[in-house]
């Protein structure tokens, strides 16, 4: 990692923040201490008053994972660190009991606003921790369908720090949960607005659609045809054309919790089965499968004894014959 | 947290507050909550009895403290666009998940419905916000990876051109069979009807009785063995070494079949192909009229 300039205000806003060891509803200080800074911002907001000049999104993202990943997992972790320039990639983390609090002091440690956390688990399943800081709330999802974008099929490219569009299916304003993962999507993947790393055009756009319950991710390359760089040729939005640059996955939220790294559970998903359980299921039903042939051949056995032919009174009528 | 009990399970809207009273008051340990939910999961699996269609009873669903948390990190609703950069996007009609090619195609239409909207309103606030074509910096795939890519995408339209090739040639073998049967049938009809005339003709010359002499129509005269006695010593115009007898040259044969018939069948000894004759030495089809000018790879000395 290399050497951060130190902010003065990114340096004192945590020491400022309690840390959120209560999840009681009235909460006089706000903590997005992303933009507390200017404290005089956050109230003016609520009366719908000016803010523009004054908001500035300072969101830091921390990205880490949990020991033993593998290594396609590991591959995703790092493409995310590539899209998003505002985001501080850490070592791994012991996965351990107490790696909540772990992971919360890393975090404010690291004076990062909010963290991403890949937790592999019996190098099969991974899990992602949408987190935020310090006061959560945080997500708890399950990763599927994972591609990289090492694969030779994603062919599209773009410029490495340019800001994303991003694009919400219109079923996030459905129900208060999807609204919130809107909301922490929002902060967390939207590269700051003269963040340092960033570069100043658009060449790609992040898709989130809610299908089937699940948040599917994609992310194309955006070519149109231009001459100028701030207005697109005539007719050119016609002619605008996506490649996919990747990566793809599909999160399946598990859990929503008040706090960072806990808390409270705010939403549970009632259709969430876990993998675990599911690899048991199949293997049970391989299991029956023999348990029942077994069954089977010994009733038709018994049947046999039971019911025993009588023997024939013309079995040896034609016997004498040859 | 409330272990959920999965033994009876009834139909629910999910949008129904699925929040019981204990669960709304219950403050537990923040930290480690992950590593509980992880017991409870296991617990399950020995209890078994789940399906994945029906929604567990038991989930929590606090609307409103959800609520009032997206309220706590929210920025504020009057923050630039610009910040935030997002677009909503109707999709209308449910998608079908398990199809891929529909799902994706909705995923695109996303994008691009979204990107078009997007540049819009970046196009009315007057930022420079397209690449430039000289803008050169690093891009989030290296060259060497792009290099690959492209490798791929070449190897595949070979691959597929080479099989549209392949497909082609078969398709004209094909035809190139109905041809040559066709060709065969009108042979035969063609020979059958020449049969069939000279029959016609032996039976008007046979009704005529054979008065009128043997001047009219062909001299045929199949009767005696002396028709069809090949003289073998006059064959005049047949090499030596044609095992044919020079049949060859005459049949309705392919080039190549007649070929090969002079060569090995039809009689004749063998030995005597190897022998010039008269017309072989007269015969300079074999060689390059113009010297050796022309062959370059040839050394002179």
């Amino acid at each position: 990692m290399a050497k951060k300039r130190k902010r003065s205000s990114d340096a004192t806003a945590p020491a400022a923040v309690p840390k959120p060891d209560d999840s009681a509803p009235e909460r006089p200080e706000r903590t997005l201490f992303g933009f507390k800074d200017d404290s005089a911002a956050e109230p003016a907001s609520k009366d719908g008053g000016p803010v523009g000049p004054f908001f500035r999104n300072k969101e830091k993202v921390l990205i880490t994972c949990s020991r033993r990943i593998v290594y396609r997992y590991r591959h995703l972790m790092q493409n995310m660190v590539s899209l998003l320039p505002h985001a501080k990639k850490d070592s791994k983390v012991e996965a351990k009991q107490s790696k909540g609090s772990a992971l919360n002091e890393l975090v404010e440690l690291r004076s990062c606003s909010s963290c991403l956390f890949f937790e592999c688990r019996k190098s099969k399943d991974l899990y992602l921790w949408m987190v935020k800081s310090p006061a959560g709330p945080s997500v708890k999802f399950l990763v599927n369908a994972v591609h990289t974008m090492e694969e030779l099929k994603l062919t599209g490219n773009h410029l490495k720090g340019s800001r994303p569009l991003l694009t919400f299916s219109s079923n996030f304003d459905q129900q208060p949960h999807w609204k919130l993962l809107k909301e922490m999507i929002t902060q967390i993947f939207a590269t700051p607005k003269d963040h340092r790393k960033a570069k100043p055009f658009h060449d790609h756009v992040f898709v989130f659609s809610i299908v089937d319950d699940h948040i599917w991710f994609r992310n194309y390359q955006i070519s149109v045809p231009h001459n100028e760089i701030d207005k697109v040729d005539k007719g050119g939005l016609d002619k605008m054309t996506l490649v996919e640059v990747g990566p793809r996955f599909c999160l399946n939220p598990i859990k929503i919790f008040g706090g960072s790294f806990g808390g409270p559970v705010l939403y549970e998903n009632p259709f969430y089965v876990s993998p675990n359980q599911i690899r048991a299921l199949e293997k049970r039903k391989k299991a029956g499968k023999y348990a029942t042939k077994v069954k089977a051949k010994v009733r038709r056995k018994m049947h046999e004894m039971e019911n025993t032919l009588e023997p024939d009174e013309f079995a040896d009528l034609w016997k004498g014959e040859d | 947290m409330v272990p959920r009990k999965h033994a009876k399970m009834v139909e629910l809207e999910r949008e129904d507050p699925m929040v019981d009273d204990e669960a709304m008051t219950d403050d537990e340990a923040m930290l480690g909550d992950d590593d509980s939910d992880n017991e409870d999961i296991e617990s399950e699996d020995d209890s078994g009895e789940e399906l994945q269609a029906e929604p567990s009873r038991k989930a929590i669903y606090n609307k409103e403290r959800l609520l009032e948390k997206l309220e706590d990190i929210a920025w504020p609703e009057n923050v630039d666009w610009m910040h935030k950069l997002t677009i909503d996007h109707d999709q209308g009609e449910k998608v079908d998940v398990n199809d891929d090619l529909n799902r994706e195609l909705a995923f695109y239409t996303q994008a691009l419905d979204g990107t078009r909207r997007a540049f819009e309103k970046l196009q009315s606030s007057k930022v420079r916000f397209l690449r430039p074509a000289d803008y050169y910096a690093e891009m989030v795939k290296t060259d060497s990876h792009m290099h690959r890519i492209k490798g791929r995408l070449l190897s595949e339209k070979k691959k597929i051109e080479e099989a549209e090739e392949r497909k082609k040639a078969r398709e004209s073998k094909k035809r190139a069979k109905e041809v040559q049967a066709e060709k065969m049938k009108e042979r035969a009809k063609e020979k059958k009807e020449s049969i069939e005339s000279v029959k016609k003709w032996r039976k008007q010359r046979q009704q005529g009785g054979f008065a009128k002499g043997k001047d009219d129509g062909p001299d045929l005269n199949f009767e005696g063995d002396e028709g069809f006695k090949q003289s073998k010593k006059k064959r005049p115009g047949v090499a030596p070494g044609d095992r044919s007898g020079g049949l060859a040259k005459r049949s309705k044969q392919g080039k190549n079949h007649r070929s090969k018939d002079s060569k090995f069948g039809h009689g004749g000894r063998k030995g005597m192909k190897k022998q010039n004759t008269a017309e072989t030495t007269n015969d300079f089809r074999g060689f390059n009229q113009r010297g050796e000018s022309q062959n370059k790879k040839r050394k002179t000395f």
